[in-house]
Protein backbone atom coordinates (compact mmCIF):
# COMPACT_ATOMS: atom_id res chain seq x y z
CA UNK A 1 0.00 0.00 0.00
CA UNK A 2 1.24 3.38 -1.01
CA UNK A 3 2.42 5.32 2.06
CA UNK A 4 0.64 8.45 2.83
CA UNK A 5 1.87 12.10 2.78
CA UNK A 6 4.79 12.67 4.73
CA UNK A 7 4.00 14.91 7.50
CA UNK A 8 5.81 18.18 8.01
CA UNK A 9 7.01 18.09 11.26
CA UNK A 10 6.68 21.94 13.08
CA UNK A 11 9.06 23.48 15.52
CA UNK A 12 8.12 26.12 18.43
CA UNK A 13 9.98 28.97 17.48
CA UNK A 14 10.50 29.88 21.44
CA UNK A 15 12.35 26.62 22.80
CA UNK A 16 12.97 24.74 19.56
CA UNK A 17 11.10 21.95 20.46
CA UNK A 18 9.68 19.70 17.61
CA UNK A 19 6.05 19.52 17.86
CA UNK A 20 3.38 17.08 16.45
CA UNK A 21 0.06 19.15 17.66
CA UNK A 22 -0.78 22.44 17.33
CA UNK A 23 0.95 23.79 20.50
CA UNK A 24 4.13 23.26 22.15
CA UNK A 25 4.35 20.79 24.97
CA UNK A 26 6.83 22.53 26.74
CA UNK A 27 6.58 26.00 26.78
CA UNK A 28 2.18 25.78 25.49
CA UNK A 29 3.35 28.20 22.52
CA UNK A 30 1.43 28.17 19.37
CA UNK A 31 4.04 29.84 17.76
CA UNK A 32 5.03 27.15 15.47
CA UNK A 33 7.17 27.16 12.17
CA UNK A 34 7.53 24.58 9.46
CA UNK A 35 10.82 26.15 8.33
CA UNK A 36 13.93 24.86 10.65
CA UNK A 37 17.04 23.17 10.32
CA UNK A 38 19.32 20.35 12.00
CA UNK A 39 17.88 18.10 14.25
CA UNK A 40 18.99 17.00 17.78
CA UNK A 41 17.78 14.61 19.99
CA UNK A 42 18.66 14.96 23.49
CA UNK A 43 18.56 11.74 25.59
CA UNK A 44 19.77 12.77 28.66
CA UNK A 45 20.04 16.49 29.26
CA UNK A 46 21.57 16.15 32.63
CA UNK A 47 25.02 14.91 31.25
CA UNK A 48 25.13 16.05 27.69
CA UNK A 49 27.62 18.99 26.58
CA UNK A 50 25.59 19.52 24.15
CA UNK A 51 22.33 20.10 26.30
CA UNK A 52 24.16 22.34 28.61
CA UNK A 53 25.59 24.84 25.66
CA UNK A 54 21.97 25.00 24.10
CA UNK A 55 19.92 25.49 27.39
CA UNK A 56 17.67 22.19 27.02
CA UNK A 57 16.61 20.62 30.51
CA UNK A 58 14.18 18.27 28.42
CA UNK A 59 14.40 15.29 26.80
CA UNK A 60 13.12 15.01 23.59
CA UNK A 61 13.49 16.24 19.96
CA UNK A 62 14.97 19.55 19.03
CA UNK A 63 15.78 21.95 15.86
CA UNK A 64 19.50 23.64 15.99
CA UNK A 65 17.95 26.50 13.53
CA UNK A 66 14.46 27.55 13.46
CA UNK A 67 13.66 30.40 11.10
CA UNK B 1 24.57 14.03 44.11
CA UNK B 2 24.49 11.24 41.30
CA UNK B 3 22.76 13.66 39.07
CA UNK B 4 24.94 16.16 38.80
CA UNK B 5 27.86 14.33 39.04
CA UNK B 6 30.10 15.05 35.79
CA UNK B 7 30.38 12.30 33.19
CA UNK B 8 32.85 12.88 30.53
CA UNK B 9 31.14 12.40 27.44
CA UNK B 10 32.79 12.11 24.06
CA UNK B 11 32.22 13.10 20.24
CA UNK B 12 31.31 10.44 17.18
CA UNK B 13 30.49 10.82 14.27
CA UNK B 14 28.73 7.83 12.57
CA UNK B 15 28.53 8.38 8.10
CA UNK B 16 24.62 7.68 7.10
CA UNK B 17 23.53 6.92 4.00
CA UNK B 18 22.78 10.18 1.65
CA UNK B 19 19.87 12.16 2.96
CA UNK B 20 18.50 9.70 5.84
CA UNK B 21 20.38 11.37 8.67
CA UNK B 22 16.89 12.83 10.29
CA UNK B 23 15.91 8.86 9.92
CA UNK B 24 19.29 7.49 11.41
CA UNK B 25 19.09 9.77 14.46
CA UNK B 26 15.13 8.52 15.35
CA UNK B 27 16.46 5.27 14.53
CA UNK B 28 19.47 5.07 17.22
CA UNK B 29 16.97 6.50 19.97
CA UNK B 30 14.68 3.81 18.93
CA UNK B 31 17.41 1.21 19.52
CA UNK B 32 18.56 2.48 22.40
CA UNK B 33 15.00 1.96 24.23
CA UNK B 34 16.03 -1.99 23.93
CA UNK B 35 19.42 -1.90 24.80
CA UNK B 36 20.04 -0.26 27.91
CA UNK B 37 23.93 -1.35 27.92
CA UNK B 38 24.84 1.69 25.52
CA UNK B 39 24.54 4.75 26.90
CA UNK B 40 23.99 7.98 24.76
CA UNK B 41 22.97 11.49 26.02
CA UNK B 42 22.37 13.11 22.47
CA UNK B 43 22.40 12.58 18.74
CA UNK B 44 22.41 15.67 16.18
CA UNK B 45 21.99 16.20 12.59
CA UNK B 46 23.51 19.46 11.49
CA UNK B 47 22.20 20.55 8.21
CA UNK B 48 25.47 21.76 7.34
CA UNK B 49 27.25 18.02 7.67
CA UNK B 50 25.33 15.93 4.88
CA UNK B 51 25.81 11.95 5.66
CA UNK B 52 26.78 12.23 8.70
CA UNK B 53 24.87 12.28 12.22
CA UNK B 54 26.91 13.43 15.88
CA UNK B 55 26.63 11.19 19.06
CA UNK B 56 27.39 12.36 22.14
CA UNK B 57 28.39 9.63 24.22
CA UNK B 58 30.15 8.31 27.43
CA UNK B 59 30.97 5.12 26.09
CA UNK B 60 33.72 3.62 23.99
CA UNK B 61 34.11 3.86 20.38
CA UNK B 62 33.55 0.11 20.10
CA UNK B 63 29.59 0.73 22.25
CA UNK B 64 28.64 2.50 18.96
CA UNK B 65 29.80 0.17 16.64
CA UNK B 66 27.41 -1.73 18.57
CA UNK B 67 24.88 0.66 17.86
CA UNK B 68 25.42 1.09 14.45
CA UNK B 69 24.80 -2.46 13.63
CA UNK B 70 21.27 -2.30 14.93
CA UNK B 71 20.53 1.11 13.15
CA UNK B 72 19.85 0.60 9.15
CA UNK B 73 21.15 3.57 6.94
CA UNK B 74 24.26 3.79 9.34
CA UNK B 75 27.10 3.29 7.60
CA UNK B 76 30.41 3.45 9.49
CA UNK B 77 31.64 5.26 12.75
CA UNK B 78 34.60 7.21 12.20
CA UNK B 79 37.59 6.13 13.61
CA UNK B 80 38.37 8.84 16.75
CA UNK B 81 36.90 11.38 18.88
CA UNK B 82 35.58 15.30 18.12
CA UNK B 83 36.42 18.32 20.00
CA UNK B 84 33.40 19.88 21.72
CA UNK B 85 34.59 22.89 19.95
CA UNK B 86 34.65 21.51 16.46
CA UNK B 87 31.05 21.05 16.90
CA UNK B 88 29.86 24.06 19.07
CA UNK B 89 29.54 26.53 15.73
CA UNK B 90 26.43 23.93 14.96
CA UNK B 91 24.63 24.81 18.03
CA UNK B 92 24.48 28.72 17.74
CA UNK B 93 24.27 28.78 13.99
CA UNK B 94 24.61 32.85 13.58
CA UNK B 95 22.12 34.29 11.20
CA UNK B 96 22.66 34.34 7.61
CA UNK B 97 21.91 38.37 7.67
CA UNK B 98 24.87 39.16 9.25
CA UNK B 99 27.23 41.50 7.81
CA UNK B 100 24.44 42.81 5.84
CA UNK B 101 23.74 45.64 6.80
CA UNK B 102 21.10 48.71 5.12
CA UNK B 103 23.10 50.40 2.03
CA UNK B 104 25.02 46.80 1.26
CA UNK B 105 25.04 45.93 -2.24
CA UNK B 106 23.96 42.13 -3.16
CA UNK B 107 23.27 40.05 -5.74
CA UNK B 108 19.91 37.98 -5.81
CA UNK B 109 21.51 34.44 -6.28
CA UNK B 110 18.03 32.20 -6.59
CA UNK B 111 14.35 33.06 -7.29
CA UNK B 112 12.99 35.36 -10.37
CA UNK B 113 15.36 37.93 -9.57
CA UNK B 114 18.34 35.94 -9.73
CA UNK B 115 21.78 37.69 -11.02
CA UNK B 116 20.42 41.20 -10.67
CA UNK B 117 22.10 43.00 -8.27
CA UNK B 118 20.47 45.36 -5.75
CA UNK B 119 20.53 47.25 -3.12
CA UNK B 120 19.63 46.70 1.00
CA UNK B 121 16.94 48.41 2.19
CA UNK B 122 16.20 46.74 5.67
CA UNK B 123 16.88 44.03 7.47
CA UNK B 124 14.88 41.66 9.40
CA UNK B 125 17.15 39.63 11.84
CA UNK B 126 14.78 37.83 13.38
CA UNK B 127 13.11 36.53 10.07
CA UNK B 128 16.29 36.64 8.19
CA UNK B 129 14.74 38.37 5.28
CA UNK B 130 16.06 41.61 3.57
CA UNK B 131 14.22 43.83 1.57
CA UNK B 132 15.95 45.12 -1.41
CA UNK B 133 15.36 47.61 -4.27
CA UNK B 134 16.82 46.70 -8.06
CA UNK B 135 19.58 48.05 -9.42
CA UNK B 136 18.56 48.59 -12.78
CA UNK B 137 14.95 49.19 -11.98
CA UNK B 138 12.97 51.80 -13.35
CA UNK B 139 11.01 52.29 -10.49
CA UNK B 140 12.13 51.65 -7.46
CA UNK B 141 9.92 48.13 -6.11
CA UNK B 142 10.96 46.96 -2.35
CA UNK B 143 11.62 43.10 -2.79
CA UNK B 144 11.62 40.89 0.13
CA UNK B 145 13.59 37.90 -0.36
CA UNK B 146 15.68 35.42 2.29
CA UNK B 147 18.51 36.45 3.63
CA UNK B 148 20.49 33.22 2.12
CA UNK B 149 19.49 34.18 -1.37
CA UNK B 150 22.06 36.92 -1.21
CA UNK B 151 25.33 37.22 -2.06
CA UNK B 152 27.08 40.49 -0.50
CA UNK B 153 29.18 42.42 -3.36
CA UNK B 154 30.03 45.93 -1.63
CA UNK B 155 29.83 46.96 1.93
CA UNK B 156 28.85 50.37 2.63
CA UNK B 157 31.86 52.50 3.86
CA UNK B 158 30.89 54.98 6.43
Amino acid sequence: MASKTKKVLRVCRNCHHVVDGEACVTCGSSNLSEDWAGYLYIVDPKHSKIAEKMNIDMPGRYALKVR
Amino acid sequence: MTDAEEIKTTIYAMKTTAKQERTVVDNIVKALEDHDEIRVVAVMAPDELKGYVLIESPDSIARIEQLREMVPNARAVVKGEMAFSEIEHFLVPKPVVTGIDEGTIVELIAGPFKGEKAVVKRVDTSKEEITVELYESMVPIPITVRGDNVRVIDKTHE
